[in-house]
């Protein structure tokens, strides 16, 4: 958007299907381009498919039909050219039971870009301790072991699949700190999210997923521009959707005066889930 | 830094670089975090800060001086006034004016009122 | 760079798994000796035993043909059904299958320490043992009190010293092979309760082939082809020979599927 000069596509996404049987499609002919330079957050309900979504992109799981290409290659080949460009972090993982250096020595050659020091930064900043053995660490510590690595192999794509899951609070900040500076013009970040709060403000695009497909994909700016979000005392007709607050009701309602607003994730999410038909002509 | 609900972010990212400048920490002519660097200090996307930036360099707050990195402007205090009186003209006056006609405050009263304000909070 | 193999980042993967692989792998290793240890320190002829050698005055050593053949069915099999076994769990597969390493290579690793490690560090440890064994059986020789006693040999020695050895040992060769092949198929196949699962199906396959084998054959000869005592005709053991190339084909067939399945695994 702003930032970039040059943006390609980074994930191209054709007339997917996938379902995990035959009889329960998860996505119907889904198709969706992701460029570089963006944090996109990729939002949904449990089990709308979000990291089904991500382990499509990974090759973790092939498409029944479709394409997909992620940074030219073709994610079900599993070849190591891709596979050494992708910062894959799962919500559950296992780390073996030895100290981080040991970890690294044998991880990081298959990087060829990998860079020790930023590891060391990270790990640094994390506040993790060097020599405890990976098993005996908490799973916020293991998480933000894998988060550290993972960026530091300098990876151009880097998904990551509930990442604030199990940090603490200081560990949130944290953690929003970092992806700020990991966010590059080369670099394209997916995060799945339930928690929206905890990284409404880095996400740049909002990917929804909902009934097999995407119900929105749009930059926050777009949203702003075409929605408004307030406070407001009574709903009248102009209200797409609201909730009750304390003082009134947050509502989303279209942006007729062109105010800037802040654009309040979980409002949103619940307002398409609510409100489609509302929503789509809008975004289309 | 904690953001209020009610304003866009990259707005809230422009005032604080605003407060910043009228109070003198960031002086004219010095260069001011570059974006990632304050994307991470308020642990936001950068896009958004380069957003922030644009609309201050578009009011002549800030300048981006090609490969080294945006700088203060010269000027910028007083832009960033002209720039805050705009906005506060559009956006806060009407809610003071909505008010003032509806509780039917006369200008006379409304000046007395100022002037006191002034007094105990300015010394003027 | 090469996708499908490449040998530095193949012996990257190596050093990588042996990370995952290699503590259980000692530990199996240990228990391994100890069990070899455990069954010759048992066995093995002593003056405080009876019936400890023949009227030649050989030491009755017999003991270890049986306990090499079963062990090492034993360990190879158990070590095999536990290399992939780390896919089956999700939290583990998702990084196991995002190294970037090709997934040719990744099945060659499997094949490696399976196939090759195991079965060289299980011929070594048992060697070791007998040898040791031997050395102290022969060093204390007079303590059984008869003078007709001789030395026993090691395991090599008294093998490669059997003609019938030299003649038909080749012919079982990939045995070994098929056995760990099938046992990392197994690995791999299931999600659960590999070990168990992979030997039921063995039994289920093999028992239910033998049986069709059995019935083709006789439907197919029975009543139709003489009895003749000279079956074997030039004196050649066609048979060996099948059972060398029958054995290599099915175990290559099989690591053939667990490549496939490796590279069809999701997660």
């Amino acid at each position: 958007m702003y930032y970039l000069t040059n943006t390609v596509d980074m994930i191209n996404i054709n007339n997917l299907n996938f379902g995990y049987s035959k009889h329960k499609p998860l996505f119907k002919n889904m198709s969706m381009r992701l460029s570089n330079g963006h944090i996109y957050g990729l939002l949904g309900k449990n089990g709308a498919g979000k990291s089904t979504l991500l382990k499509n992109l990974a090759g973790l799981v092939y498409a029944q039909s479709g394409t997909l290409d992620v940074l030219g290659y073709d994610p079900a080949k599993r070849q190591p050219a891709l596979l050494e460009q992708i910062c894959f972090i799962p919500e559950e993982f296992y780390l073996p039971s030895v100290k981080i250096n040991a970890y690294i020595k044998a991880n990081a050659p298959f990087y060829k870009n990998f860079d020790h020091s930023y590891f060391t930064d990270l790990i640094k900043e994390f506040d993790i301790p060097v020599e405890q053995k990976l098993i005996n660490m908490s799973y916020g510590q293991k998480k933000k072991v894998i988060i550290a690595f993972g960026l530091a192999t300098q990876a151009k794509l880097v998904i990551m699949d509930e990442p604030t899951n199990g940090l603490d609070i200081p560990s949130k900040a944290q953690f929003r700190k970092i992806m700020a500076s990991a966010m590059t013009d080369e670099r394209c970040i997916i995060i799945s999210t339930h928690q929206v709060r905890d990284l409404d403000n880095l996400i740049d695009t909002v990917i929804m997923l909902d009934e097999n497909d995407i119900a929105l994909k749009a930059t926050v700016e777009e949203i702003t521009e075409k929605l408004t979000f307030k406070k407001v005392k009574e709903v009248d007709d102009s209200v797409f959707y609201a909730e009750p607050s304390l003082s009134g009701y947050n509502a989303v309602m279209p942006n007729y005066h062109h105010e800037e607003s802040k654009l309040d994730m979980e409002l949103l999410f619940n307002a398409i889930l609510a409100e489609k038909t509302k929503f789509k002509p809008l975004f289309s | 830094m904690e953001f209020r609900d009610n304003k866009a972010i990259y707005l809230q990212i422009a005032e604080y670089v605003c407060e910043h400048i009228l109070l003198g920490k960031w002086k004219a002519d010095e260069k001011v975090p570059s974006v990632r660097e304050l994307a991470v200090e308020m642990e936001v996307n950068p896009n958004t800060v380069m957003r922030t930036y644009e609309l201050l360099q578009n009011k002549n707050i800030i300048k981006n001086k090609r490969g080294i990195g945006f700088f203060v402007d010269e000027a910028a205090a007083e832009h960033v006034k002209s720039y805050r009186k705009q906005q506060f003209i559009a956006d806060e006056l009407p809610v003071v004016f909505r008010n003032i006609y509806l509780l039917n405050i006369g200008f006379d009263e409304l000046e007395n009122q100022y002037e006191t304000f002034v007094k105990e909070n300015f010394n003027a | 760079m090469n996708n499908t193999f490449n040998m530095t980042r193949f012996g990257l993967l190596l050093r990588r798994q042996w990370l995952e692989f290699g503590k259980i792998y000692l530990i199996s290793l240990v228990v391994l000796l100890g069990i070899v240890v455990g069954f010759y320190g048992y066995n093995i002829p002593s003056p405080f035993k009876n019936n400890n050698f023949d009227y030649a005055g050989n030491l009755d050593m017999r003991f270890r043909y049986p306990l090499f053949l079963i062990l090492g069915f034993v360990f190879i099999s158990i070590v095999a059904s536990s290399y992939f076994n780390i896919l089956g769990q999700k939290s583990r597969a998702i990084l196991e299958l995002m190294t970037p390493a090709s997934v040719f290579e990744k099945f060659l690793a499997g094949v490696v320490y399976t196939a090759l490690i195991s079965l060289f560090s299980y011929l070594l440890i048992f060697y070791l043992t007998d040898l040791a064994f031997v050395k102290y059986l022969n060093g204390h020789l007079n303590a059984f009190n008869h003078p007709g006693i001789k030395k026993v040999e090691s395991i090599p020695q008294e093998v490669f010293r059997d003609e019938g050895f030299g003649k038909y040992w080749a012919y079982f060769f990939a045995l070994p092979f098929l056995i760990t092949s099938i046992f990392l198929l197994g690995s791999i196949y299931f999600n659960r309760f590999h070990y168990i699962k992979t030997a039921l199906s063995v039994m289920v396959f093999v028992g239910l082939g033998s049986y069709l084998v059995v019935r083709f054959s006789v439907w197919l000869m029975e009543n139709k082809v003489r009895y003749h005592h000279n079956f074997r005709n030039d004196g050649k053991d066609q048979i060996l020979l099948a059972i060398l190339l029958i054995t290599s084909l099915i175990t290559f067939m099989v690591w053939a599927i667990t490549y496939i399945r490796l590279k069809e695994k999701e997660v």
